[in-house]
């Protein structure tokens, strides 16, 4: 199974028999076209007999005038092999449900039930996901805002439709529901989480998602990609970086788009410097969920820094912006000045957070509340296909950065450290090894980093005035100044797609600080969007939850969910 | 500990400072007439003097404000300097600080925490898509901000906004000036 080309000899013969095209899009990506009918034994088999795990499922329209046509594509992947299997089918209307024996495929079955109007048949728990039965009508049957015929910006009336049911009621003496949210008594984004409860430990937790559903595949079809890519800034705000990178990753494939190598570096200096803060910050929150308010303010003082330092670096403390095209735009250029900058506040930040963690570690509160708390099993990472840290708490290894080397990746030292303790503890351990694997990368990538001319390649950017006092770099600079650090410096999308129609779609993938982030992205013959899938980490994960509490009290709720800390924003989209 | 301790009875924290006569106005927008005509007449505000209690909700943002406004509680921006506090209760709370494009999903929630909050009460928009949804709005799954559903006192503008504006925001409508 090592060999990516003999990688189609190897299956078994009636799954061979079974596909009736098979091809690579992409260096990776292997399409094996099956029919409807042979559906569920295809995935079974990559599921259950080869260990394959899935990464995305989702729909696209590609009706003509003479009825409906729907592509479903399925992705699996496996840690130990390069290679993404798209597994495709065409359907006019219903197919067949997978989620009994594939439990990862509940909601994107849901989601396309909802998004679509495709049927899942024999779906257990064929509610609405997104579309709520309150706020929308459930009844008109062209309700599915991702097929083509349904009007970019059409709104049904705001009124109420209907209720919302419960998947399953415990009933029993003594038994009652804690329900909690959409709004939250913190600054949270917003969720519904329904407790039931005996005395003190939690039976059964149902959640509710997608409140903050905004379209944002919808609003992105007919869009340019430098258009999509500012949306791609605002899937989830904290992951800013790794969207965009994804996204940018799918792009440039399609248009064969050669990354200049010195780009390739200070990508992966952002991608480390999201990582480094998303990490701080879920440090610093377990901490004030714990109670612990002397190691909270003091983590916030650091991720503070850790901000002001990318504001230092790119003019916006979220990054945003930096990225472009083929390229990095000219305010996230890492030049010599703001390397040594980076270089000396990184050692510094370095041994603060030592020394943060050594109080952490020392402190028995904390581990009281963080030991045999949360238990997640490996059983329900692999059905749920859990991505990231969650899955390497549990002793399943996850780490897109290794079994699909991306930019600089397979040239840097780093581990991905996998433990067997399954609980918020070692689900905080595993946050303390990326914390500083992040750090050596970067140190890594600093030392390494070509020095290109940089003059030469980017026309405007010799224009650029650079203030050495940096703290006003940001202010003085237009974000949107199109001025690319790239060979081919104005791209002009619609000349470089290539006519011929495999090349029309690819897949872009990265891992962000919570997991695997996957991007299927598809242009039409004029380089617009035509559909748009993202997948973010959360949209697999959240589903663990509900089973990690179980048992547990519920003032370790939050622990629990600030141990995950999941995106409300990219799981609803 | 021991270390973090030391450092910081040598150092300590630069809070950082805001001073009102400084503020740079052009991130903040303020519709209300009565905290205008206070501006301008550099009266005390009667309602609310230098205690005022936030309540926070997301009615569909990419949660980068969130980060944001949660920084604010942090030692550098540390708005309870100021009087300011963030509430879990909207009955406890003077202002709703709404983020967010209004999704269609959170448009009721949004009504209800804004009709549980006692009068007199303000709305702060914060964000770039808080006012007319920004990006998303022609979406289907959005109602495109809040400018025509709430009266919006203050807005605070930036993708996200940074905490210095919103803190100074706040104090230009409700504070008194900064130490």
């Amino acid at each position: 199974m090592k060999n990516k080309l003999d990688f189609i000899q190897n299956l078994d013969k009636d799954i061979k028999e079974a596909v009736t095209e098979n091809f690579y899009n992409q260096d990776n990506e292997l399409v094996l076209k099956i029919n409807l009918k042979d559906l569920k034994k295809i995935c079974l088999y990559f599921f259950k007999d080869l260990k394959f795990y899935l990464l995305s499922a989702f729909a696209v329209d590609e009706s003509k005038n003479d009825g409906n046509k729907f592509k479903i594509r399925y992705i699996f992947s496996h840690s130990s092999i390069d290679l993404f299997i798209i597994i495709e089918t065409e359907t006019s209307g219903t197919f067949p449900s997978l989620s009994e024996e594939i439990p990862a495929l509940n909601w994107y079955e849901r989601e396309m039930k909802d998004l679509f109007g495709l049927i899942p048949e024999g779906h257990p728990d064929p509610r609405p996901l997104m579309l709520f039965p309150e706020n929308y009508p459930q009844d008109i049957q062209n309700m599915h805002p991702l097929r083509k015929d349904y009007p970019f910006n059409f709104r049904p009336e705001f009124k109420k439709y209907g209720e919302y049911n419960y998947n399953k009621d415990v009933k029993g003496v003594g038994v009652f529901n804690i329900l909690v949210g959409p709004v939250h008594a913190g600054i949270i984004e917003p969720g519904h989480f329904r407790f039931s409860m005996s005395g003190e430990p939690i039976l059964q937790l149902e959640i509710r998602h997608f409140w903050k559903h905004r379209g944002i595949e919808k609003i992105a079809e007919g869009k340019t990609i430098y258009e999509a890519l500012s949306l791609a800034e605002k899937i989830s705000g904290d992951h800013c970086v790794a969207h965009s990178l994804a996204f940018l990753a799918a792009a440039e494939k399609i248009l064969n788009i050669k990354i200049p190598e010195n780009v390739l570096y200070i990508r992966t200096i952002y991608a480390e410097l999201e990582r480094l803060l998303c990490n701080i910050n879920d440090f610093a929150w377990l901490f004030q969920d714990a109670g612990y308010s002397f190691g909270a303010q003091e983590t916030f003082v650091l991720k503070e820094d850790i901000m002001e330092l990318n504001k230092y670096l790119s003019g916006s403390r979220f990054n945003k912006g930096i990225l472009s095209l083929g390229g990095i735009n000219t305010c996230g250029n890492i030049d010599n000045l703001r390397k040594n900058v980076l270089k000396e506040k990184l050692s510094d930040f370095s041994k603060r957070y030592l020394n943060l963690k050594k109080m952490l570690l020392n402190s028995s509160t904390i581990g009281e509340r963080f030991e045999e708390t949360g238990y997640i099993n490996k059983e329900t990472i692999l059905d749920l296909c859990a991505l990231g840290f969650a899955a390497r708490a549990s002793g399943v290894p996850s780490d897109t950065r290794k079994e699909h080397p991306y930019l600089i990746y397979d040239k840097l030292h780093f581990n991905s450290k996998v433990l067997k303790n399954r609980d918020v503890f070692a689900r905080l351990l595993i946050r303390f090894y990326d914390i500083e694997e992040s750090f050596s990368i970067i140190t890594q990538c600093l030392n390494e980093l070509p020095a290109e001319d940089i003059n030469k390649a980017g026309g405007e950017y010799a224009d650029n005035n650079v203030n050495n006092t940096g703290d006003n770099i940001s202010k003085n600079k237009s974000k949107n100044d199109r001025c690319i650090i790239a060979k081919n410096d104005k791209i002009d999308a619609a000349q470089q797609l290539s006519t011929d129609s495999l090349r029309s779609w690819a897949l872009g993938y990265c891992e962000s600080q919570r997991g695997n982030i996957i991007h299927f992205v598809k242009l039409d013959e004029k380089s617009r969007i035509s559909r748009w899938k993202i997948r973010d980490p959360s949209f697999h994960n959240w589903q663990l939850i509900e089973f990690a509490v179980i048992g547990d009290i519920i003032a370790d709720f939050p622990i629990v969910n600030k141990s995950l800390n999941l995106s409300y924003a990219g799981n609803d989209l | 500990m021991f270390n973090i301790i030391k450092t910081r009875i040598k150092e300590g924290i630069k809070t950082k400072k805001i001073n009102i006569e400084d503020i740079k106005k052009d991130n903040i927008v303020i519709f209300n007439e009565e905290l205008k005509n206070k501006l301008l007449n550099k009266s005390k505000n009667k309602n609310f003097t230098n205690n005022i209690s936030v309540r926070v909700v997301d009615s569909g943002s990419c949660n980068a404000c969130l980060h944001e406004m949660s920084a604010l509680t942090n030692p550098y921006y540390d708005m309870e300097r100021f009087g300011f506090k963030f509430v879990a209760a909207p009955k406890h709370a003077d202002v709703l600080m709404v983020a967010g494009c209004v999704a269609r999903n959170m448009y009721s929630a949004l009504l209800k925490t804004y009709e549980n909050i006692p009068h007199p009460k303000f709305v702060v928009a914060i964000g770039d898509c808080a006012m007319n949804g920004g990006v998303f709005k022609d979406s289907y799954a959005t109602l495109g901000g809040i400018q025509d559903k709430l009266t919006v006192d203050i807005l605070i503008k930036g993708c996200p906004p940074e905490p210095i504006d919103i803190l100074a925001g706040l104090l230009l409508a409700f504070g008194k000036s900064a130490k």
